[in-house]
């Protein structure tokens, strides 16, 4: 369609506003995490609490408050939203919720296993688009499914809900974890997201521990993490993934050690997004749960809070010598899942070297290498 | 036309974010392309502030004129080239 000149259509992401909001110092998104309850009780999961855990429901952020954090958001420029959870459609509220981010010129995208979906959902994304709708697989059959969920009959939920989605041409975009319990079919479930998906499957391999601490769902997690060896033959296996690291070898493996100052945080977390727990605490980073790094947005304004933690960000430096003799200037530390909030997650500390990360990272920047340097030969 | 009154679709958001007046459509049929936004230029943004379903597009050519010393026929074009592409799009109803 011809436009006169006081109208111009753009599309994001490659407009010039993307541009400009790439180079504002606060973040441009804002990430709701509305319950940490779900209907799955997932083996790697590092939220989930019981749909029915009526403590964790009490402390849920209501509507109304969620609507204050969305204004003071969208005052800062804020453009993106992600609604995810545990398991966002548990909350009766959801649909008044994704409508009200919508009608505050909020681009949402929901994060849902698709098990609830039902047809005044369909008929809500129908109407109301959400930027983007990405659904988890689990596996691709229903004893995999459902070691994964922990919960007969959630097989059944996925797919229904699923095929009401695609049957009403409702887009979604489907991802995997890889992990023990489904590794074996993690082929078959790229095959199924691909067939499926609006965009490129994508898959992570990568467990992090959990937000409460729980010492034996932990062990779980642990349980659930793949070794050095079968990460790297599942990216192999996977010909965009090795692609994507062949061509990114720069980036991800750099020529020679960094050096980082003994910053802590070298990642770009104050950019990052807002990101809301289910009980109203801000955090720059979903996993960063250190006290330092997280305040109560009951108590204060999300800019405040923001500032708070944006100026510890800024300050911490590391004195930990293992930290940083390693760490703090290893070439390859954008292959690793080394972070702050993971090295606290595992350690209780910010800065302690990982030795599954590390080797994990070891093994696949060799393999890595390897793949390039074949994918050069003649 | 000029006697029709024109007003916002209620399912268009318009924000203002660094420096760029951005229409967001948030339903279907109305900028379906993924992404799709549109913006206005400062001409564009004066007529969109003054659309009412109290006024028709002639109150408000009136209003432009005496606020700007361009020509009225200028601006009849203008505000009609605007509405015509703005009422395509879905992004303004009118009152009938």
């Amino acid at each position: 369609m011809a436009e006169p000149d006081n109208i111009k259509s753009i599309t994001l992401p490659d407009s010039d506003l993307v541009k400009k909001l790439q180079k504002t110092t606060t973040p441009v998104s804002i990430n709701f995490e509305l319950t940490a309850r779900c209907n799955n009780n997932c083996r790697h999961c590092f939220i989930n609490l019981p749909q029915n855990d009526r403590n964790a429901e009490s402390s849920e952020l209501s509507i109304k408050e969620i609507e204050n954090l969305a204004d003071q958001a969208v005052e800062k420029g804020v453009l993106w939203c992600l609604i995810t959870g545990g398991e966002p459609l548990l909350r009766n509220d959801f649909s008044e919720i994704y409508l009200m981010l919508r009608r505050k010129g909020l681009l949402v995208s929901v994060f849902t296993n698709a098990c609830l979906i039902n047809q005044s959902h369909i008929d809500l994304f129908k109407k109301y688009k959400p930027r983007e709708l990405e659904v988890t697989v689990y596996g691709i059959a229903e004893k995999t499914y459902e070691k994964v969920t922990g919960i007969k009959g959630s097989y059944k939920q996925f797919r229904a809900g699923l095929d009401l989605l695609l049957s009403n041409n409702v887009p979604v975009s489907l991802k995997a974890m890889a992990i023990h319990s489904n590794v074996h079919e993690i082929e078959e479930i790229a095959e199924f997201c691909t067939k499926y998906s609006k965009k490129k499957f994508k898959f992570d391999p990568f467990l992090h521990k959990r937000y409460d601490q729980d010492a034996k769902r932990n062990k779980l997690i642990e349980s659930e993490r793949l070794t050095k060896d079968e990460i790297v033959r599942i990216e192999h296996n996977n010909f965009a993934r090795k692609n994507a690291l062949i061509e990114g070898c720069e980036h991800l493996i750099f020529d020679q050690d960094i050096d980082s100052l003994g910053r802590v945080f070298t990642c770009g977390i104050l950019k990052s997004g807002f990101e809301i727990s289910y009980d109203g605490k801000l955090r720059l980073c979903s996993s960063l749960l250190h006290p330092d790094y997280v305040r109560d947005l009951r108590q204060m304004s999300l800019m405040d809070a923001y500032n708070g933690i944006a100026k510890n960000v800024i300050n911490a430096r590391s004195d930990n010598k293992e930290f940083l003799n390693k760490c703090s200037k290893c070439k390859i530390i954008n292959l690793c899942y080394f972070c702050p909030a993971n090295s606290y997650l595992e350690t209780g500390k910010l800065d302690i070297p990982v030795d599954y990360f590390c080797k994990n990272a070891h093994a696949r920047q060799e393999a890595i290498l390897e793949w390039k340097k074949s994918s050069e030969l003649p | 036309m000029i006697n029709i009154k024109y007003y916002h679709n209620k399912d268009v958001i318009v924000r203002e974010i660094e420096g760029e007046y951005l229409m967001i459509p948030i339903a279907s049929g109305i900028g379906d392309m993924e992404d799709e936004m549109y913006t206005l230029n400062e001409t564009g943004i004066a007529v969109w502030e003054k659309l009412s379903p109290e006024k028709t597009l002639e109150n408000i050519i009136n209003e432009l004129c005496e606020e700007y010393s361009a020509d009225r026929n200028e601006i009849e074009t203008d505000v009609i080239g605007l509405i015509d592409e703005l009422y395509k799009r879905n992004i303004v109803l009118y009152k009938k």
